[in-house]
């Protein structure tokens, strides 16, 4: 019955948070992410006829890079030392601020996609778990800087890391690992079975960290008398 | 009297430094100033105590719950209101929006009751008349006590403040003594400081922290009485002293043993502070 209980109370706060917490979602930054990416997809539609496949192809890449940058601030809370204890659990707002960025994300991929000519465009299925992939792995490592560090808004650190983790990847992968292939690449559908690894490995990371920051060096830490590892 | 806050061999480790060691308190209603040099482990307890980081040994109660286990840090941070030493705030909120926010992560749902509980509170915290304004547009002062009026949100019985007064002006400060008195007449309050003055004026009780551990556990007199007889005045600093310095009226306040035969001076509260981180081995000639 309490669980219950408990389980009324999470549902009826999450209904009264969601507009409080659809304004502390970073927008400015999301936005400037969402411009940038249809901006470089909307560029080659200056010059004459339709853009070579592979660029259209590394274009929709930039562009997921550029809303994963964005992405990388999502986790960003300014009041977060003062709403430590508080006791709506952090997964929850977490939750809230996916929720809202989700549908505008789809919308934004959406348009992308549509800004590509169809005699230029890759397989679309696979082009999305691309950008899925470098999505989800920004926000694995913003719920990770979250978790084990202080600082209450490390996505710029963040939008960094991202940024020379894709370069670096792009320039150092081995070639029989190599990510970024082209559709009539022998390796494309091995390829993407990397980027789903990929996927899952960041959708592990971001459940791993995402519900409760804990101090740096507390996660391997056994606990005296149980699960006390927590904060918000 | 029962106490609020029981708290029994709390230490934890920041990699190869020792935040905490053994602390022990008990803690009961009013105001009681937490004292302590830089890195003596203030901020660490106050974050133990409000939940936001479990101690590596030790257990503690707040009200009777628990907080080792999910439930009764659930029922612990319901007690709760904690205003962090620097206290972050969505900046396009306005007053009145950012209370109500964590008012709301206070599981304070029903909306009429919620809006009545922060308009009240921002009354208390003398901001009724700009919680229409967005915090960016505050002054400090101002955005502090928009921090304290978060942390006396659903009024809660066990108040933790960690330097609440630090960057203000005179005036800010004085007002807020004035709030930080109010609030701890119905409640526990925890108030980490490097203001002895604070201290003088607010505290029914004082602990010391140096190096971890608690150097000092009494009243504001009996941390006073501590330097009875080892403050005295010279018209020169004496080498002989622990810490001397030259007063306004030119003549030297000096402190420690006192040789024979000299002017003895009424002691201070941060005479006696001083002299408990000496006895701690901290650097009182630095003070």
């Amino acid at each position: 019955m309490k669980g219950v209980e408990g389980d009324r109370r999470v549902r009826g706060v999450s209904g009264a948070l969601v507009w409080s917490v659809g304004r502390t979602v970073p927008w400015r930054a999301l936005g400037a992410g969402a411009v940038v990416g249809l901006l470089l997809v909307w560029l080659p539609r200056l010059g004459d006829g339709p853009p070579d496949p592979w660029l259209a192809l590394n274009l929709l890449r930039g562009a997921a890079l550029a809303f994963a940058l964005g992405l990388a601030f999502l986790l960003d809370d300014p009041a977060r030392h003062l709403t430590v204890p508080v006791t709506t659990r952090r997964w929850v707002r977490t939750g809230l601020r996916v929720a809202w960025v989700a549908p505008v994300a789809v919308l934004w991929w959406t348009a992308v996609l549509a800004l590509i000519p169809e005699q230029a465009r890759p397989p679309v299925g696979a082009v999305t778990l691309e950008a899925g992939a470098t999505a989800a792995l920004a926000l694995a490592a913003a719920a990770t800087a979250v978790r084990l560090a202080d600082e209450p808004e490390p996505g710029p650190s963040v939008a960094a890391s991202v940024l020379t983790t894709a370069i670096l990847a792009g320039l150092l992968l081995p070639h029989r690992w190599s990510l970024f292939v082209s559709p009539d690449d022998p390796r494309w559908e091995a390829a993407h079975e990397r980027w789903a690894v990929v996927l899952a490995a960041a959708v592990l990371v971001w459940g791993v960290c995402g519900p409760e920051p804990l101090r740096r060096g507390h996660l391997l830490r056994r606990h005296p008398r149980g699960a006390v590892p927590g904060s918000p | 009297m029962t106490p609020t806050v029981s708290a029994s061999g709390l230490s934890l480790r920041y990699g190869g430094t020792r935040a905490l060691d053994d602390v022990s308190l008990r803690l009961t209603r009013g105001v009681t100033g937490l004292l302590g040099p830089n890195g003596a482990g203030k901020t660490t307890l106050l974050r133990v105590l409000a939940t936001a980081v479990p101690p590596d040994r030790g257990a503690f109660t707040v009200l009777g719950h628990d907080p080792a286990t999910s439930r009764g840090r659930q029922d612990v941070r319901r007690s709760l209101g904690y205003l962090p030493q620097t206290p972050g705030f969505h900046p396009d909120f306005t007053a009145f929006e950012f209370v109500d926010y964590v008012a709301i992560l206070k599981e304070l749902t029903d909306r009429g009751a919620r809006h009545r509980e922060v308009r009240r509170v921002l009354e208390e915290v003398d901001l009724g008349d700009v919680r229409g304004r967005r915090i960016k547009r505050l002054s400090g002062g101002m955005r502090q006590r928009v921090a304290l009026a978060a942390a006396l949100v659903g009024d809660p019985g066990f108040l933790v403040l960690d330097e609440p007064t630090v960057g203000l002006d005179p005036e800010q400060r004085m007002r807020f003594r004035e709030l930080i008195a109010q609030a701890g007449e119905g409640r526990t309050v925890l108030l980490s400081t490097h203001q002895t003055e604070d201290v003088a004026m607010l505290c029914n009780r004082v602990v010391v922290l140096a190096g971890g551990q608690v150097r000092f556990d009494g009243t504001p007199a009996e941390l006073t009485a501590r330097a009875a007889g080892q403050v005295w005045s010279s018209t020169e600093r004496d080498p002989g002293a622990l810490a001397g310095w030259r007063t306004g009226t030119g003549s030297f306040r000096n402190l420690g043993d006192p040789p024979t035969g000299a002017d003895l001076l009424e002691p201070t509260l941060e005479d006696g502070y001083l002299l408990t981180l000496d006895g701690a081995g901290a650097e009182v000639a630095a003070a």
